[in-house]
């Protein structure tokens, strides 16, 4: 055993253990979450259950409360993507295409949502949501849901608008179509990884947002993570884990759908103007 | 009227709506928060609510609490981040192509789940521990106290941090890095005179992120985090939501904004560099 641990080297052995370590510190917290969900019985110090059952799946999906939070989650989450959407991408393409006056300015406005720390902000704006009564409406939800994603929702798609070469565009109006056209057969189809990329990360930022639903939403507006946060105090660990796997099971299915797209030249142009 | 200034209307017309969105949800706000933490109990306008942050004894050492986690959380993040990102960049092998492909999924991944799997992992009886048993040791208390908070951090930072500072190591050519080798620069001269010069903005842009991101964060300190003393996130809902106190709530959200203001600063700058001289 040992000549074959000094034929390799011990520099590759210390690489490839930091290595080990590092894989093991990102995963063994979520694979002892998905061991907790399907634990029947298991007392300490045994290191996996004596028994495995499905008991906390019924437990967690008869309760209410949970599945009235898994509906709101989604609608807002929804919200907050069509509103962006019809928000942001038509000023990307501004950004990108046209020469305005001030452009440089309302570009950069948008750092402004990711240069103050995040709950100082949420308090700010639960300080004016009290004084004109959004707090603990869907509509104040909503608008904090948004500072998240407003700037990499406009830079995504302005970064990709910009990648579309423009004599592609100009050789299509040459041979006669129009503007329009132009934008729904050549500028649009080549943005568009970009623009899925940019609507799905939102989509995921939203359905996670918890900080500021928690300060703005409280009561009525218990979405999927702000119900985790009284599992967590209140319910047996199992309970936590089956549900924590119903919170992250749309993020792994969506990012399984948009892979392809995801890259981190793609996602960093959200954070940053190359 | 001429082309260029129905295009300029047009521009205008496309970016007001997102923008007028920003000025309600960030601008507002944030000027709102300063005009309120500026009133005292009497209705009038002083100082008071700041004064209050340094002379109460326990909202003082939240604050050098805060500032003590933040720092440690940057230090490791970025060494961390930069370590791999380099790693990434240099190596190849298949454990490497399997990293490069799966180090962004903690970014997607919910940071309550994310704190929940690490409080059950790390807990008293949790998972570790009864691994530790096995070989006779027993593990300290990490999960309600700082530990439990730094090591969240770490979870959730270097992902992104390594994804900012990775698409800026690809963007150095191959070529530049082959021709200082072939004039004979050594591994270290290569990566203090050409890599590190060629990346540090985006460092500095990491930088930003990590430490705003862990002095305004609330889901890891609120749920990991010890009793007293508190992280300023936690602090702060806890003065706003059960004490109802709105203008200290606002005091302390401005006070970590003064905190952040220099890094603020620095990264709005090195944007609006970036892009002025694109043009």
């Amino acid at each position: 055993m040992l000549w074959y641990f000094r034929a390799i080297g011990t520099r590759k052995i210390i690489e490839f253990l930091l290595l080990i370590v590092f894989i093991v510190f990102f995963v063994s917290p979520l694979l002892n979450l998905v061991v907790l969900a399907f634990s029947g019985k298991w007392t300490y110090p045994d290191l996996l259950p004596h028994q495995w059952s499905l008991q906390w799946w019924k437990f967690v999906l008869q309760e209410d409360e949970i599945a009235k939070s898994i509906g709101l989650s989604f609608l807002i989450a929804a919200l907050v993507t069509a509103l962006s959407i019809v928000l942001c991408i038509p000023a990307a393409y501004a950004f990108a295409r046209i020469r305005f006056p001030l452009s440089k300015v309302f570009l950069f406005s948008f750092l402004l949502t990711h240069a103050f720390p995040k709950m100082g902000l949420y308090v700010s704006i639960a300080v004016l949501f009290y004084k004109l009564g959004l707090m603990n409406t869907l509509l104040g939800v909503v608008l904090v849901h948004m500072i998240n994603v407003l700037m990499f929702m406009t830079w995504i798609p302005t970064a990709a608008f910009r990648n579309v070469h423009s004599a592609q565009e100009e050789s299509a109006r040459d041979v006669g179509a129009s503007p329009f056209r132009v934008f729904r057969s050549i500028t649009l189809p080549m943005a568009l990884p970009g623009i899925i990329v940019a609507s799905v990360f939102t989509f995921l930022n939203s359905l996670d947002e918890a900080q500021g639903t928690f300060l703005v939403g409280i009561p009525d507006y218990r979405t999927m993570p702000i119900v985790m946060y009284s599992i967590i105090a209140d319910f047996p660990g199992s309970a936590g884990a089956v549900f924590s796997i119903i919170l992250t099971a749309p993020t792994i299915i969506l990012l399984l759908a948009a892979q392809r797209f995801v890259s981190a030249d793609v996602m960093s142009s959200g954070f940053q103007l190359k | 009227m001429s082309k260029t200034m129905k295009m300029g209307m047009l521009g205008l017309i496309l970016v007001i709506p997102s923008f007028l969105l920003l000025f309600v949800i960030v601008v507002i706000p944030i000027a709102l928060s300063f005009v309120e933490s500026l009133r005292n109990d009497a209705g009038g306008f002083d100082l008071s609510r700041y004064q209050f942050l340094f002379t109460d004894k326990a909202m003082r050492s939240n604050i050098l609490f805060t500032l003590k986690v933040t720092i440690v959380s940057c230090v490791i993040v970025l060494i961390v981040s930069y370590a791999l990102a380099v790693y990434m960049r240099f190596s190849s092998g298949r454990l490497v192509e399997l990293i490069r492909k799966t180090y962004m999924i903690p970014i997607f991944i919910p940071g309550v789940i994310a704190t929940y799997g690490l409080i059950n992992l790390l807990g008293n009886h949790g998972w570790l521990s009864r691994f530790l048993l096995l070989i006779g040791i027993t593990l300290p208390r990490i999960i309600f106290d700082q530990k439990g908070i730094i090591i969240a951090n770490l979870w959730f930072n270097i992902p992104f941090t390594a994804m900012l500072l990775s698409s800026a190591l690809a963007g150095i050519p191959n070529s530049v890095l082959e021709s200082a080798k072939d004039v004979g620069a050594g591994r270290l001269r290569v990566f203090f005179q050409i890599v590190f010069p060629l990346s540090y903005k985006t460092f500095l842009v990491a930088a930003t992120f990590v430490f705003m991101g862990v002095i305004g964060s609330f889901t890891a300190p609120f749920l990991v985090g010890p009793n007293a003393p508190q992280m300023l996130g936690v602090s702060m809902e806890q003065v706003f939501g059960v004490f109802q106190e709105r203008e200290q709530a606002a005091a302390i959200a401005f006070f970590t904004f003064l905190l952040c203001s220099v890094l603020g600063y620095f990264y709005i700058r090195s944007m609006v560099k970036e892009e002025t001289a694109r043009l």
